[in-house]
Order: C-alpha cells, then structure tokens, then sequence
C-alpha cells in the first residue's frame, strides 16, 4: 500500500512577484510501505523544497498530495535535518522526548531503544554541545525513528560530516532501518550513497522535474567494499551523466 | 642573512624562564594593589584631619561603627528588607519588560511601536526615577520598589527583544516538523533562547538597581539601609552613615558574585564555558 503520492506537484516561490521561480515542477510518484526511496538531484534542484512541502513546513503551489497512516489518524512524520537541530539546553534523552506526544514509560523506553540502536545509551544524560557532530547527528537519526513514523524523512543527514564517519552512519542506518522497516524518503546529492541505501532512486534535474526513476535490486546488508554494489554504483552514475549536458541548456537556469 | 638562518635554541629552558617573569609580574601588581589601598586610607586620614573627624570621619571609627551595627543585629532586617524591595522591583521590571520585549522581538510592528519609548527610558538617569517615585509614593516602601522597576524594565525589554530576535529558526522549523504545538516551542525553544539574555539584563540592572533602592529609601523609606543612613544622618553620626554605606556595598556584592553568579551558571549549565563553574 502506498504511504505517500503526489500528483502534478509543482511549487513556485514568490507567486505573483516579479522574483516568481518555478522550483518544482509537475512531480508526480508514489512510496509504498516498508520502501526506503532518495531523491537525488544537483544541488538547488528542489529536493529540500519537496521535503518540506512533504513535511507540511512549506505550502505547495499546485498538485495533490497524500498521506495514509497505519493507525488511520493523522499520518505521523520524523524528520532528520543536514545539522542535528537538538535543543543545546535539553539533555539527549529530554530531546528525544520533545519530539514525542505522550510522556509515558513505555516511550521513554522506545526512546532508549533507539539511543541503543545508535551506541549512545551511555550518553543519554549529555547535553547535545558535549558531543561530537556524528554522535549528535545519531542523536538527530534516533529521535526521528522514535517517534515510530508512518514516514520518515531525511535530507542530506550525513552531507556535513567527514567521510569516515558518515560511512559508519550510513552502515547503521542501513541496520536501524532492516530492523524497525520505517518508510524512508531520503534525500541526498550523492549516487554512491543513494544506491548503497536505497530500494528505488528518484532523480531531479535542474528545473524540478523528474529525471529518471531507477529500482535498486540488490540483497542487504550492502556494504561498500561489495563489487556488485560499487558496479551498480558506477551505472548509475554514467546513466546520469546525460543529465550533466542537459543541465547545460539554457532553458534550467536553475542549476 | 647568514645569521637569520642559523638559529640556535637559547640555552636555558624557556619555559621555566617565562614562568619566572610572570611570577614576578603577579607579584608586582600585588605590590600595586597594596600600595592602591594604603594610599586610599592615608588620603581618608588626612582628610578627616583636615576637615575634623566629625564632619569626615576616620577610617577606624567607621569601622568601628560598622563592628556595632553588626554586633546589635538589627542591620539583618533592614538589609533583607532593601534587598527584599530591589528584588520585587525586579519582579514586577519582569511582569513589564518580558512581554513589552517579547512582542518587540517577535513582530516589526510592535518594535515600531515600543523602541523609541523604550529606549527613551532607559536613558533617563535614574535619579530622576528615584525622584518621580518618592512624588508617586512619598513616605512608603513602594517608593523604592517602584524606582527599582522604572529602571529594570526598559534593560529588560530591549535584551528580552534581543532575545527573541536571536532565536535559532532552524529549531523552531525542526519542532514543526515533528508537530510540536505552538505552546510547545515557546516553552522549549523561544523561552530558553531569552533566558542567557533577561540574566544578562538583571545583571546590568542589579549593579544601578540596589544604589537607586537605598537613594530612595534614604528620601522616603519606613525601614532598610537607606532609612538607617537618614536617621543616622539624622543623628548627626557621619560614622554610622559611612559604616551603613559600606556594609551595604559589600553586602549587595556578596549577593552579585555569589547569588546571581551561581544562579546563572547553574541555569545555563548547557552551556559549554559555563558548566565547569556550575558543577
Ligand atoms: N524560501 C525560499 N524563497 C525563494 N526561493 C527559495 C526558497 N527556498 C528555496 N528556494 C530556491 O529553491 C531552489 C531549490 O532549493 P532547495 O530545495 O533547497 O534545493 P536542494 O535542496 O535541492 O539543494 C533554490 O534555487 C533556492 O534558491
Ligand atoms: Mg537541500
């Protein structure tokens, strides 16, 4: 069953302004439960502005989006940013429980759980600023998987991070995910790391159309030093290279 | 150009000889601070000598004078009662300030509306609140009271407003991401943010606040240090009053190192340069 499907989407900012741009345009596809998806596209080809409207932050302009739950209430979303977005006065287990609607010991122990997924039970009681940017972005990754979403959103969460510790996180994501089995939409500027996590990878191009829509059937766990993983990576980029002259026309001056 | 090249160590351990210099730079300015105060008392003796101790007296009377007021234990009342009028003057700078501060930050209109008011007001020296209260209140315990929150509040509207306008949008677009209620992120984004900035605010006020309170005690209090340093005044005991000043300056700097210091760090323990002093 499908979490998610937008219809014709398209976002302009500044409607009516003489500063009018057209970000996304007619955006049309669907995520099926248990699916982890990624966007990927060129920088400022609107896949922040789509995670947002997604999220509910920002308004589209045109174009129909829905929303199914499990629960058959109001579909529930987490949300992993670029930077951790913790609150600096708020220990790491009082800002997993900010994000969560009821205070019971059955959440504070999901909370726990999660802090367990990610290696950091030992700090729980830490502030935020007394850990270092990777533990503070697990923190960030824990927080929107306790809040058990129908849809969980992430855009660009290892992009700040150095390299060695951004292939550890997305390791562990990759196992956070096999075990609770969340809907992810995950957005990234990286192929390589598209391909390593995802099951399916919509591409954007300048302009905010679709690109291509590519399933990635490969057995989990993945791991980088996998050849058929690095192979599949390879394809992938040289089937996007077209995009790279198509970016150079002038009609996407959006690149 | 030879010699810029070839650099030989020095032959001592540098380390040990800056150790040395800095010791001896400590010790100087040690020297320095001893001199400051013999130099002060020798001026305050020759003075009393010159205009007679009973119009200035000499230091070892005010001491001794202040060694009394201890000793017969009624100053405890007076001072928790100045100090009780300075904190509720704070109080209700807060009730004020806050919110006239909060919507400043928070919409351009109402910053329109209040800045040049407020900033009027927080120019206007403070005797001149100490003098519109004694008219409002004349001989009462509001007079000070009143002082003491005409002068906070302006301080802390503006750094209120500071406050606001510093809040970190990326939280507060964080917790709408996860459906926190508007309630929510003011308690536990906007709220937070402003804290560092209202004790900042108390702070600066607190340094002008306690002078203010005991002036207008002095013109029209029923008790407190200022009332003491009127009837004394009163009584022609220029020691006594001295005595009373004193006390009540160490007293007041007792309360800014120890009570509002700590209370800060404790309450901004989160963060990083603050949390070796709170724990
Ligand atoms: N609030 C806004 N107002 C106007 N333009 C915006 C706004 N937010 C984003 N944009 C523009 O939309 C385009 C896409 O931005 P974004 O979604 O952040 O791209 P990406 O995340 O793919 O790098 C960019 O050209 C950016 O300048
Ligand atoms: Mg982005």
């Amino acid at each position: 069953m499908a979490v998610l499907t937008i219809k014709n989407l398209a976002k302009t900012f500044n409607v009516g302004t003489p500063r009018a741009s057209r970000v996304l345009d007619d955006i049309s596809f669907d995520v099926r439960g248990g699916t982890f998806v990624s966007i990927v596209g060129p920088s400022g080809c609107g896949k922040s502005t789509l995670l947002n409207i997604i999220s509910g932050v920002e308004e589209h302009t045109s174009g129909d989006i829905s929303l199914t739950s499990d629960s058959g209430g109001p579909a529930r979303m987490g949300y992993v940013f670029q930077d951790p977005r913790l609150l600096p006065w708020r220990s790491v287990m009082k800002n997993m429980m900010y994000v969560q609607n009821d205070r019971s010991e059955a959440t504070a122990g999901r909370c726990r759980k999660y802090l367990e997924m990610v290696g950091l039970t030992k700090n729980a009681d830490f502030f935020p600023g007394q850990l270092s940017g990777g533990m503070q972005q697990r923190v960030g990754i824990a927080r929107a998987f306790a809040v058990e979403p129908d849809l969980l959103l992430m855009d660009e969460p290892f992009s700040h991070l150095d390299a060695i510790t951004a292939r550890g996180l997305r390791a562990q994501l990759q196992d956070i995910w096999a075990q609770s089995k969340k809907t992810v939409v995950f957005v990234t500027h990286d192929v390589v790391e598209a391909v390593e996590l995802s099951d399916r990878i919509i591409v954007l191009q300048p302009g905010g159309r679709i690109y291509e829509d590519i399933t990635i059937d490969l057995p989990r766990p993945r791991r980088q030093t996998d050849p058929t993983v690095a192979t599949l990576q390879a394809e992938v980029l040289g089937r996007l290279e077209a995009m790279k002259t198509l970016s150079r026309t002038p009609s996407s001056a959006a690149a | 150009m030879t010699d810029q090249l070839v650099r030989t160590a020095p032959p001592t351990d540098p380390e040990a000889g800056a150790k040395r210099t800095a010791k001896r730079r400590r010790l100087r300015l040690t020297g320095l601070v001893i001199l400051g105060w013999v130099a002060m008392f020798a001026l305050w003796e020759y003075g009393s000598w010159w205009f007679g101790s009973r119009l200035l007296p000499r230091p070892i009377e005010v001491f001794q004078a202040g060694v009394e007021i201890v000793e017969s234990g009624n100053f405890v009342t007076d001072f928790s009662a100045s100090v009780l009028k300075t904190f509720a003057g704070f109080a209700v700078a807060a009730a004020v300030g806050a919110p006239i501060g909060y919507l400043m930050g928070r919409y351009n209109y109402w910053r329109a509306f209040f800045h040049d008011g407020v900033t009027i007001a927080g120019t206007i020296p403070a005797i001149v609140y100490a003098v519109m209260s004694l008219i409002v209140f004349g001989l009462s315990n509001l007079g000070p009271i009143l002082a003491v929150a005409l002068v906070s509040a302006p301080y802390i509207a503006l750094n209120v407003a500071e406050g606001i306008r510093g809040v970190d949008k990326s939280l507060v677009t964080m917790s709408e991401a996860f459906g926190r209620t508007p309630q929510q992120i003011r308690r536990e984004v906007l709220i937070p943010t402003i804290v560092p900035f209202v004790f900042a605010a108390i702070r600066m006020c607190f340094a002008v606040a306690w002078k203010v309170e005991a002036l207008t005690e002095v013109f029209g209090g029923r008790n407190g240090v200022g009332f003491q340093i009127r009837t004394e005044y009163q009584l022609y005991d220029i020691a006594a009053v001295l005595a009373w000043m004193f006390l009540f300056i160490v007293f007041m700097l007792i309360i800014e190192r120890l009570v509002l210091a700590k209370s800060e760090a404790r309450l901004l323990a989160w963060r990083p340069q603050e949390r070796s002093s709170a724990l």
